[in-house]
């Protein structure tokens, strides 16, 4: 029996997708091409200037670099700590469900309230944080630790995703591997190795993807801890083409940000797909 | 025993990893202001609700809250109605190019919001729709269903086809396989779902900042970015209300804790 | 699921605001929160309905910071907002709020002798291209704060210039451990370009002159070096400033662990309270200068207009009218510590005797300077902001960050060309 077409159920969704989606990615490339001033009325066709101008720009340059390093260590870090997880909590034993109940705890707090309970944290004079290590550091003013306060918080807020994706992972692993291993006398960090890790793949590919997309875009969690501050080292690119755009609605100019930030994360995705799409093979 | 009390102690930890900074959070609304600037933060002797009180009294908090539910609560419902439809017609139905349209739905998911808040912004204030529930319902809508759609076409498509063929053979139209058998059948998927689009649209912040200004739209998650203060920071206040909107989060998790890790896995494991 | 709508609806029903307020007009102020105690400035309102029977205040509190509070305004009036009638608005964005055609030409509420009586600095700020749109509410400036008792102590008077003050705060502070010689604001926001425009200014330099930038200078390298030193070399600055607001400062000061601090008005009266550590040990005077300049000082405060939106702006302009009058501003003055914008009560005896400390400041006022007026003030100080900030930080040499500000606002800049 040959099936129905499905297009009539479809519609809604791609029609939705495209207005709110795609229209305004062409409209954002068209804009970026601008000089636009929503405030004075002032909108004019400049061609290539503001790329021209961006590629001069200390102030994008800092952003992407801030971004980048964001990226890379705080994805670093959940990739370890959630697979530390994961593998100590693989197991049955009392109160498991309650254990990922909580596990699941940071992912479900809102990320602006996250961000509102570490700057009470990280507070220089009053903050548990420098109480307990007995320190005085100045958290978010300082310009090598604020940007590693933030990965702080982030790697936090998002292990939990990491670890549940990395549990139900593990969980796909027959239990025979192990058994055989076992058996032929492999001990524990072996059997980590050569059989959890290789089958864990590409599961771990899908993390990274979805995390280092996640940690590049980043906004919120940043943007409410620190606002890109001191001497802007923690401005990600979001929150630069977002300082652009609306405290002083110049579209035109955060436009071009916005179309960059698109496009590093396009190269991201087609990167890990690649990557994916060969482990597969 | 050793290896087991070794494994409690690392689970504790990981457990109180995991909650203390929220932990944290609570006891600091608790305390009173002159405590909150006192060596050593310990946990307060002397409890108090004022912050709580003052949330209420002082803000338009219900107002906001009373936002911020109505838009996840319609964004929910708009997005499990466009995606399960979506996701049948992907599952069971004959679709052209369903890999391209699979595809271009995985890749939405990936767009950077940032990269379309500026034209948004355009278009919502040339419709009127700036500072309405409206506005967000819609971008929320859209940006959730990726998700949906996702989630269920993974449920339908563990539906047995031959329901579907005996369906049609017994005359139901499509639709009505849609809403009285596929349905009924998914109702866990479509729960799953539910929530994680429920908490998706109740933490989102970047169109929520943009799109609102007012409290007759504004969301939790900007009231309390954007608390106010002259020159200083209302640390208690702030823990108070952190906690108020956070708790419908922690007892979602808590009830249904297993729905969730099954929704945020299996877009990632199966796909 | 009806049920649950029906709740709903109940629900929202409840929560609108019942509209009892037919017959009146509802003016809606716009401002930031009260510094202190609520109730004087409510009374205040009060007093004003009384007066003008037929017309409802609704006062709505603006985001903790400037910046906040400025782009609050920018999407609601750009999207042509009517929500508010009065907004009060911080000196540095009357020009652009105007030039963006959003304030009512308030010109004809002013008399020459009105005009006359507000200070220089506000009336500048308030007027574009010979238009009046804003009317001063109160106002603020830079002042230096000092340890009347520690100078004494050591045999010193203030200092006039900066030199003077670098040698003192180092002789003291080597011989009082735990005391910081100057603090000041240095995070990067608004109050960090304030304390560095001072400096600039003082030694001749200038963001932008006749329309031209000018940041890139070797007047403003020196400067923005010398504020570098004051942390790094002469070490009377403790590091933490980089992270500082008024309030940290204020409570650093107020606590008897500053010698010095760079500072608004408001803080004398907290200083002045029963109870407060630092009571009765406390001067004031004007920033000092470099050896060879002037002592300048920014110009801060608050002003008042109507929203070209409104759709009551007869009854807001009462109101601007009412907050312009003296004895409002007087009683402002005595209540919370806001300082008048108008001259003429810098003389008034009974002011004078409820808070002595405010005659003195008529030279300040009379002096302050308005940071850059120009439309795309909001625009160029997103740039100064980070760039200074990385400057004093050590992230960048003053050069680069100075090149680097006047590349980036030559490129605001072209929008008008």
């Amino acid at each position: 029996m040959k099936k129905e077409s499905g297009n009539r159920f479809i519609f809604p969704a791609l029609l939705i997708l495209f207005l709110v989606t795609v229209y305004p990615v062409f409209y954002v490339f068209y804009l970026s091409f601008h000089r636009r001033l929503l405030i004075f009325d002032i909108s004019k066709f400049v061609g290539l200037d503001n790329y021209l101008f961006l590629l001069r720009d200390d102030r994008f340059w800092n952003a992407l670099k801030n971004t980048v390093y964001f990226t890379s260590v705080s994805v670093s870090l959940e990739l370890a700590i959630g697979l530390s997880i994961a593998v100590l909590l693989n197991r049955s034993f009392r109160f498991r469900g309650v254990t990922r109940a909580v596990v699941l705890i940071p992912w479900a707090v809102p990320t602006v309230v996250s961000a509102r309970m570490w700057e009470w944290i990280y507070n220089t004079d009053f903050g548990i944080l420098n109480y307990t290590l007995g320190a005085k550091i100045n958290w978010l003013g300082s310009p090598f630790w604020a940007i590693h306060a933030a990965i702080l918080m982030d790697v936090w807020k998002t292990t939990p995703f990491v670890a549940i994706l990395l549990i139900a992972g593990l969980q796909v692993i027959p239990k025979e591997l192990y058994m055989a291993a076992k058996v032929d006398g492999a001990g524990n960090w072996a059997i980590f190795r050569r059989i959890t890790l290789p089958l864990l793949k590409p599961i771990i590919l899908v993390v990274l993807l979805f995390r280092t997309l996640d940690a590049f875009r980043v906004f919120d969690a940043v943007y409410v801890l620190t606002g890109g501050g001191p001497a802007n080292t923690t401005e990600t690119l979001s929150i630069y083409a977002y300082k652009v755009l609306f405290q002083t609605l110049q579209f035109g100019y955060g436009s071009t940000l916005s179309v960059v930030v698109f496009l590093c994360i396009g190269s991201i995705s087609v990167f890990y797909i690649k990557l994916l799409s060969k482990g597969i093979k | 025993m050793i290896k087991k009390t070794g494994f409690y102690l690392l689970v504790m930890l990981v457990l109180l990893y995991c909650s203390g900074p929220l932990l944290w959070q609570i006891a600091t609304s608790l305390k009173p202001d002159y405590e909150l600037t006192v060596i050593p933060p310990v946990i307060t002797e002397n409890p108090t609700t004022v912050h709580y009180i003052s949330v209420f009294k002082e803000r338009p908090f219900l107002r906001i809250i009373l936002n911020s539910a109505v838009v996840a609560s319609c964004t929910t419902v708009l997005s499990l109605i466009i995606g399960s439809l979506s996701a049948f017609a992907l599952a069971k139905m004959r679709i052209r190019y369903k890999v391209f349209i699979l595809g271009f739905v995985l890749s939405v998911s990936m767009f950077p919001p940032i990269a379309t808040v500026s034209p948004l912004y355009i278009i919502i204030r040339e419709l009127g729709l700036r500072d309405t529930w409206l506005a967000l319902i819609i971008t929320y809508t859209t940006f959730s269903l990726p998700l949906s759609i996702w989630i269920l076409t993974n449920f339908f498509k563990e539906i047995p086809d031959e329901i579907y063929y005996a369906a049609r053979i017994d005359g139901c139209s499509p639709f009505q396989i849609f809403y009285k058998i596929m349905l009924p059948l998914s109702i866990p998927g479509i729960f799953t779902t539910a929530i994680l689009v429920f908490i998706f649209s109740w933490n989102e912040f970047l169109f929520a900042l943009t799109f609102t200004s007012t409290t007759s739209s504004r969301t939790i998650p900007v009231a309390i970015a954007l608390f106010p203060g002259v020159h200083e920071v209302p640390w208690g206040e702030i823990a108070a209300a952190s906690v108020v909107v956070t708790i419908p989060l922690i007892v979602l998790v808590f009830a249904f804790q297993k729905r969730i890790v099954e929704g945020l896995t299996s877009g990632a494991v199966k796909g | 699921m009806k049920s649950v709508l029906l709740l709903l609806c109940v629900f929202i029903v409840c929560c609108l605001p019942a509209d009892k307020k037919d017959k009146f007009t509802v003016v809606v102020f716009k401002h930031g929160k009260i510094a202190g105690d609520p109730e004087p400035f409510r009374k205040l309102l009060k007093k004003f309905e009384d007066e003008n029977p037929g017309i409802v205040i609704r006062d709505e509190m603006l985001p903790a910071s400037t910046d906040e509070q400025h782009q609050f305004y920018v999407i609601n009036l750009e999207g042509k907002s009517s929500d508010f009638d009065v907004l009060s608005m911080d000196v540095i964005w009357v020009h652009e709020f105007a030039r963006a055609g959003w304030l009512r030409d308030l010109t004809h509420m002013l008399s020459g002798e009105d005009r006359n009586d507000f200070f220089p600095g506000p009336m500048q700020a308030v007027t574009y291209n010979n238009r009046v749109y804003a009317i001063p509410w109160y106002i603020d400036a830079g002042l230096l704060y000092y340890r009347k008792d520690l100078l004494e102590k050591y045999g010193f008077s203030p200092p006039v210039t900066w030199e003077e003050l670098i040698r003192i705060a180092q002789y003291i502070i080597s011989r009082e451990p735990g005391l910081y010689g100057f603090i000041w604001q240095g995070k990067q926001y608004e109050g960090l370009v304030c304390n560095v425009l001072e400096y600039l200014w003082g030694n001749g330099g200038d963001i932008l002159r006749d329309g031209k930038v000018v940041i890139y200078s070797d007047e403003n390298i020196h400067a923005l070096r010398f504020i570098r030193d004051l942390i790094i070399k002469y070490k009377v600055t403790p590091p933490l400033v980089t992270t500082a607001i008024e309030e940290s400062t204020r409570h650093i000061f107020g606590n008897g662990r500053a010698l010095f601090m760079r500072n608004w008005p408001y803080a004398w009266n907290i200083f002045e309270k029963e109870g407060s550590p630092v009571k009765g040990m406390v001067g004031v005077t004007l920033l000092p200068s470099f050896s060879k300049g002037p002592s300048a000082s920014t110009l801060g405060g608050w002003q008042l207009g109507v929203n070209k939106y409104s759709k009551h702006p007869e009854e807001a302009e009462k109101l601007v009218e009412f907050f312009a009058l003296p004895e409002s501003q007087k009683i402002l003055a005595i209540t919370l510590g806001y300082k008048p914008a108008r001259r003429s009560l810098y003389s008034d005896k009974e002011l004078i005797k409820e808070q002595p400390f405010i005659a003195g400041l008529y030279d300040v006022f009379m002096n302050a300077r308005p940071r850059p007026l120009t439309p795309y003030y909001m625009m160029i100080t997103q740039v100064t902001q980070p760039e200074f900030s990385a400057a004093l930080s050590g992230i960048k040499t003053p050069e680069e960050s100075l090149k680097a500000a006047q590349r980036q606002i030559d490129y605001i800049l072209a929008a008008e060309r």
